[in-house]
């Protein structure tokens, strides 16, 4: 077995053993069950981290190659690692080692803590599994698994009516979606009769072949909320544990949208039809995600709606990929995927930490008013709270605003005039998210309300580590952005030479992925 | 003879496909809702199989079918775990009781 495997194996192989490290009759008090699974899940990623460096030092040895690919064989297991997957691994790792962190102090108080990290590592590893798939069929199958892990993280607070109601919502309309990408893979299997992920199928624009790109669409986008099939997503943002939301927001999501563009590329002879797709629904992402934002009146569902505004960001760069083979735009579109997910990872999690700090549960919903004073109780809440938003906003010098630039650049360079009006359009609905993120701005600073004599926690340095080192990335990524280049030019490589447009291959620079850690 | 039996099975798959679909949009129970998503589950096994006999290609399909079936069973599985949380919680499998959007009062929800 390749050593690269573990990196699937690894989170896979060790999540049943969290749990039932965490039910071990050792200890009479539950305090110190959890802490044993919460430190055994760290060490888990802590090995994930360094089998991952070991991963992209082996591909940043091949990129003499086109677009640099390891092929791991496990038993009757394909696996193809390439720039895309490396850069979804990197999202996981990230995101899952912070939340990890950060949920320590969350969910430990609660019982059955054990289950939830156990949860985290195989949601995890079923995500990476799904990157390194190399064949549709097991690119469904891991993307199942995700589904169903994923689901125990929303609804662990099984005891809590709304997260209850928000497991049913995600469970019922993500399996459909599903089931719909598992019919568009029959179809390719019947009209092809090839499911390799880097076969080029010849009859791509076949009324066959059309359908099952449809298809993958609709069904993979159920779990990127493209606009019409987007219901299931304020729900769980806003009544699941917190840890849930900031992963859900930070890796999970997006997961369908990574899935969706892997489907794809088999059938890129017709790319620029899957590309005027992404583009339309890019832009009724992003119009309907701003105009639902507007009328929130709690943060969470705020920040919801703002996800699926910035999923439209995202689906119009890749579109603009894809239906002009422009290759600044598949780099821009995976550099506000990168983006989003730091931005957001921050925001909930400083949410938690917010209410923690207010003496709430950090679990809750968090409605605008108890935002009020919360830069009196808890500066760094605040001040992360604030960069975040304003980082969603796209006001410079933070992250939000280079990737958001980046993908307007490749909008207009494109030198489509459909493209070119959505990206003008796109630009023109940043002006309009600002109504709805600077009034939470200005709460914050507001003047703390009278009655509050609620007990006030200082942050504990489990919920500080994350939020300070999201915050460095929220600024770093803002002022030196080509460094989020190592990561995403060896994925938009993947991406633009799994559509076939080799011909088109940005330049990749040597060892770029290696140099990211040594 | 051969071509008839493709035409009987895709039509089986939308027909299938139909009826869970159909279900989906109307039932209001819970554990209908899971039924009529076994039922989309098993139109997608038997598409599988069909375009695996159509292609040439048996072995990958049936070993992609078993894949689903077990798939769709654990789905099943936390779908009926869910149902009996949810006559635990709201006393109805009622989809039409879900909460649909915020409203639930945040001084219950905070406690305080």
């Amino acid at each position: 077995m390749n050593p690269v495997a573990w990196l699937i194996a690894l989170p896979l192989a060790s999540s049943p053993l969290i749990y039932l490290a965490g039910r071990l009759p050792l200890e009479p008090r539950r305090a110190a069950r959890w802490q044993i699974s919460w430190a055994l899940s760290l060490a888990v990623l802590a090995g994930m981290w360094a089998v991952f460096a070991a991963a992209a030092r082996d591909l940043a040895a091949l990129s003499a190659a086109p677009v640099p690919a390891l092929t791991v064989e496990v038993g009757a297991l394909n696996l193809r690692i390439d720039g895309l997957s490396l850069f979804t691994a990197a999202l996981v790792l990230g995101v899952s080692t912070l939340t990890l962190i950060f949920s320590g102090v969350g969910v430990s108080g609660r019982a059955g803590a054990e289950k939830y990290f156990a949860m985290i590592l195989a949601t995890g590893g079923a995500m990476i599994g799904m990157a390194c798939a190399a064949d549709l069929f097991n690119l469904w199958l891991w993307f199942e698994a995700m589904m169903i892990a994923s689901l125990m993280l929303v609804a662990f607070a099984y005891d809590r009516p709304a997260a209850l109601d928000a497991a049913i919502k995600y469970l019922v309309q993500n399996v459909v979606g599903s089931l719909l990408a598992l019919m568009g893979i029959a179809l390719v299997l019947g009209s092809a009769g090839s499911l390799r992920l880097d076969a080029v199928l010849n009859e791509a624009g076949s009324p066959a072949l059309l359908t099952a790109g449809a298809l993958f669409i609709l069904g993979f986008g159920v779990k990127c909320a493209l606009v019409p099939l987007h219901t299931w997503l304020p729900d769980v943002y806003t009544h699941a544990p917190i840890g849930t939301a900031a992963l859900f927001s930070g890796a999970i999501t997006v997961s369908g949208l990574i899935a969706m563009l892997r489907a794809l590329a088999p059938l890129g002879g017709a790319a620029e039809v899957w590309g005027s797709l992404l583009l339309g629904f890019g832009a009724l992402n992003i119009v309907a995600g701003n105009l639902l934002a507007l009328r929130q009146k709690e943060l969470r569902r705020l920040l919801a709606y703002s996800s699926i505004s910035h999923i439209g960001f995202m689906l119009l760069a890749l579109g603009v990929a894809l239906y002009t083979r422009e290759p600044a735009a598949a780099q821009a579109g995976l550099f506000h995927l990168l983006n989003h997910s730091v931005m957001k990872a921050l925001a909930f999690l400083t949410i938690g930490g917010g209410l923690y700090s207010l003496g709430m549960d950090a679990d809750r919903p968090m409605p605008f008013r108890q935002l009020r004073g919360l830069g009196r109780s808890s500066p760094l809440a605040a001040l992360a709270l604030t960069l975040a938003i304003l980082s969603l906003a796209g006001l410079p010098p933070l992250a939000g605003f280079i990737s958001k630039w980046q993908v307007f650049q490749a909008g207009m360079a494109s030198g489509s005039p459909a493209a070119g009006a959505l990206t003008l359009f796109a630009a023109l609905n940043t002006l309009l998210s600002l109504a709805y993120y600077l009034p939470v701005v200005m709460l914050l600073f507001a003047d703390a309300p009278a009655e509050a004599g609620a007990p006030r926690r200082p942050l504990p340095w489990r919920m500080q580590i994350p939020l300070i080192l999201l915050l460095g990335f929220v600024l770093l990524f803002g002022i030196l952005p080509d460094l989020a280049r190592l990561l995403t030019d060896p994925a938009s490589a993947a991406l633009q030479g799994g559509f076939g447009g080799l011909d088109r291959l940005i330049s990749l620079n040597g060892d770029s992925l290696w140099r990211l850690f040594f | 003879m051969i071509i008839d039996m493709y035409a009987a099975g895709i039509a089986a798959v939308f027909g299938l496909l139909g009826i869970g679909l159909y279900g989906l949009m109307t039932l209001r129970n819970l554990i209908k809702v899971i039924l009529s998503l076994q039922i989309i589950g098993k139109a997608a096994v038997l598409a599988v199989v069909v375009a695996g006999s159509i292609s040439g290609e048996i072995a990958i399909a049936q070993s992609m079918a078993a894949s689903v079936i077990v798939a769709d069973t654990l789905v099943a599985v936390i779908g009926l775990a869910l149902a009996v949380q949810m006559q635990r919680c709201h006393g109805s499998l009622d989809l039409r009781t879900l909460s649909m959007k915020f409203h639930t009062p945040p001084e219950a929800e905070n406690g305080g």
